[in-house]
């Protein structure tokens, strides 16, 4: 589950009007929620917080029952971070490496055994539709080939939170929809999702409780 | 299909994404350098050494006319007439233990002359005898040797390496002076150009630390993988250009092996063979050419664990 109270964040050296100011929410285990609001509005900023690539400038942040403060050891950070599956708006994948050997990362870090990391590896490239292009460069794959192996990538280890930033923005209808319904599925099996979007047709099709951002402030608490 | 499914076990497969392979060309070009360095230094020191501590030990005397009787010894002396080469020897004989005297044979005397005379010994040139005469270590010719020598044998020659010793040893000390700076200079930039190419291959791959971060490796192990590979980088590169530099080296020694050499005996035109060369070279001289590639490999490595930790820490 997640529990922010009176979170706000500031870029390093930036003065001013903080990224995100004053958010206050909770989302239960197992619970989806969208996350809107219009370009510039701080979803990705938001999401950044929740993956633990920065940490709150103020207020309380509690991730799968730990408390995440600038005082929260690395290590704890570390094995938290691993427990959280992340779609990033810009893929975030390794150019050199084969798609397999992307999808693989997470598994690796958990020092899986290898055959089974195989399995694993296979069952879900095939699922979106990668399973043939299993060995291809991910620097020579199209943009929705590279968002789903960021998608891959993001639920092969089974997290407890998985975090998409417009993971459909590059992909067409069917595949969307198939997506959607994966992440509503996860939802009811006890992982918490959360997904930013600008894509109507898609919240409709799933209709869940919405966070809407507005300049940094939570206008919206999914309540 | 340009990469196969890896299923590496020991970590990520990371190879094909980390820092490329300028950083080897880079050092094996500063291993080159260093390499040559170092062996002009102990060179330097070689032959210095030898020149300015064996010349001050050194006498070489000449004997003209050798096999004439000694002047005035025959009057009072009715047995066999002693030579002025024999003569000569019977006063070196007084000088301190541990002195070795030594009168050049025909041959070694022949030897030397060649570059000159041509087939001296077919000459009918009156040769002078020379004796090399080589003190202990810590002695000193006594000052009045040439006098003492000359009043018995008239026409006696002692030639004082000793005096310009002195001027070999400064000239050699200078030498290795401006050996200690060069490689300490190469020494230097060696090393900042390993952690520079280093950092550049490191910078270009920012990127990757920043997603192995994020899909939650820790930094030891992100530091780790990324140290490992450039110390090997940079073990393989410091390797090549070694052994690239020992063909130069090997033919330098070679060829400056007649000028090492300390005594007359010794001394000869010829080079060493092949076969015995890697006796020649100083062992510490190899030891320091052997240390190199792993130099090199720490450097890249230390620099890789510096750099990769201090990105890491500005991440949560
Ligand atoms: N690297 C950055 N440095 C400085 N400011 C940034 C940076 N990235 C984003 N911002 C600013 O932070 C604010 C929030 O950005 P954020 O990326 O969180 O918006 P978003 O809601 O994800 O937008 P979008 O829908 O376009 O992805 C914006 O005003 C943006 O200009
Ligand atoms: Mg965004």
């Amino acid at each position: 589950m997640i529990r922010m109270n009176g979170v706000s964040w500031r870029r390093e050296r930036k003065e001013g009007t903080p990224a995100l100011s004053n958010l206050s929410f909770e989302v239960p285990q197992g619970g989806f929620r969208w996350l809107l609001g219009p370009s510039g509005a701080g979803k990705t900023s938001l999401l950044s917080l929740l993956h633990v690539e920065n940490l709150p400038t103020d207020g309380t942040l509690c991730l799968l029952d730990k408390d995440v403060t600038t005082q929260t050891p690395r290590a704890l950070l570390v094995r938290l971070r691993q427990r959280i599956g992340m779609v990033h708006q810009d893929f975030r994948l390794m150019p050199d490496l084969s798609v397999a050997d992307n999808v693989a990362l997470p598994l690796r870090l958990q020092h899986r055994p290898e055959d089974e990391i195989t399995d694993e590896v296979h069952a879900i490239l095939k699922w979106v539709g990668l399973g043939d292009r299993i060995g291809v460069r991910a620097s020579r794959l199209s943009g929705g080939e590279q968002q789903r192996t960021a998608i891959a990538r993001a639920i092969v280890h089974r997290p407890g939170l998985i975090l998409a930033d417009e993971p459909t923005n590059a992909l067409e209808e069917p595949q969307a929809h198939k997506l959607l319904d994966l992440f509503g599925e996860l939802s009811s099996m006890g992982t918490t999702v959360i997904v930013a979007t600008h894509n109507e047709a898609l919240i409709r099709r799933l209709p869940r409780p919405a966070l809407m951002l507005e300049r940094g402030r939570l206008v919206q608490d999914g309540t | 299909m340009a990469l196969p499914f890896s299923g590496r076990k020991d970590g990520l497969s990371l190879s094909e994404a980390l820092p490329d392979r300028s950083l080897f060309i880079l050092v094996a070009m500063m291993s080159f350098l260093a390499a040559l360095t170092l062996t002009g230094a102990t060179g330097a020191r070689t032959l210095s050494t030898r020149w300015a501590g064996g010349a001050a030990q050194l006498l070489t005397i000449q004997v003209s006319e050798p096999d004439q009787p000694v002047a005035g010894a025959s009057k009072t002396d009715k047995t066999a007439p002693q030579t002025r080469a024999d003569a000569v020897l019977t006063d070196l004989a007084a000088l301190p233990a541990g002195t070795q005297v030594h009168r050049l044979t025909q041959e070694e005397l022949a030897r030397l002359l060649t570059p000159w005379l041509g087939d001296a010994g077919k000459t009918a040139l009156p040769l002078p005898a020379v004796i090399e005469v080589r003190l202990a270590e810590g002695h000193e010719a006594p000052l009045d040797l040439e006098q003492a020598l000359e009043a018995h044998v008239s026409g006696t020659v002692v030639e004082h390496n000793a005096e310009w010793s002195s001027r070999l040893r400064a000239l050699a000390e200078s030498l290795l002076a401006c050996a200690a700076l060069a490689l300490a200079t190469v020494g230097g930039i060696a090393t900042m150009i390993t952690a520079l190419a280093t950092r550049a291959g490191l910078s270009t791959r920012r990127d990757i630390i920043e997603i192995l971060h994020g899909l939650g490796a820790t930094d030891s192990y992100i530091a780790g993988r990324f140290a490992w590979r450039t110390g090997g980088l940079a073990l393989g590169g410091a390797l090549l250009g070694t052994l690239l530099a020992m063909a130069p080296l090997l033919l330098l020694f070679r060829m400056a092996a007649p000028f090492a050499a300390s005594t007359l005996q010794a001394t000869s035109t010829a080079m060493p063979d092949w076969r015995t060369l890697p006796d020649l070279l100083p062992g510490d001289m190899l030891a320091g050419l052997a240390a190199l590639p792993f130099v090199a490999a720490f450097i890249g490595w230390a620099t890789t664990q510096f750099m990769v930790r201090v990105w890491l820490r500005r991440m949560p």
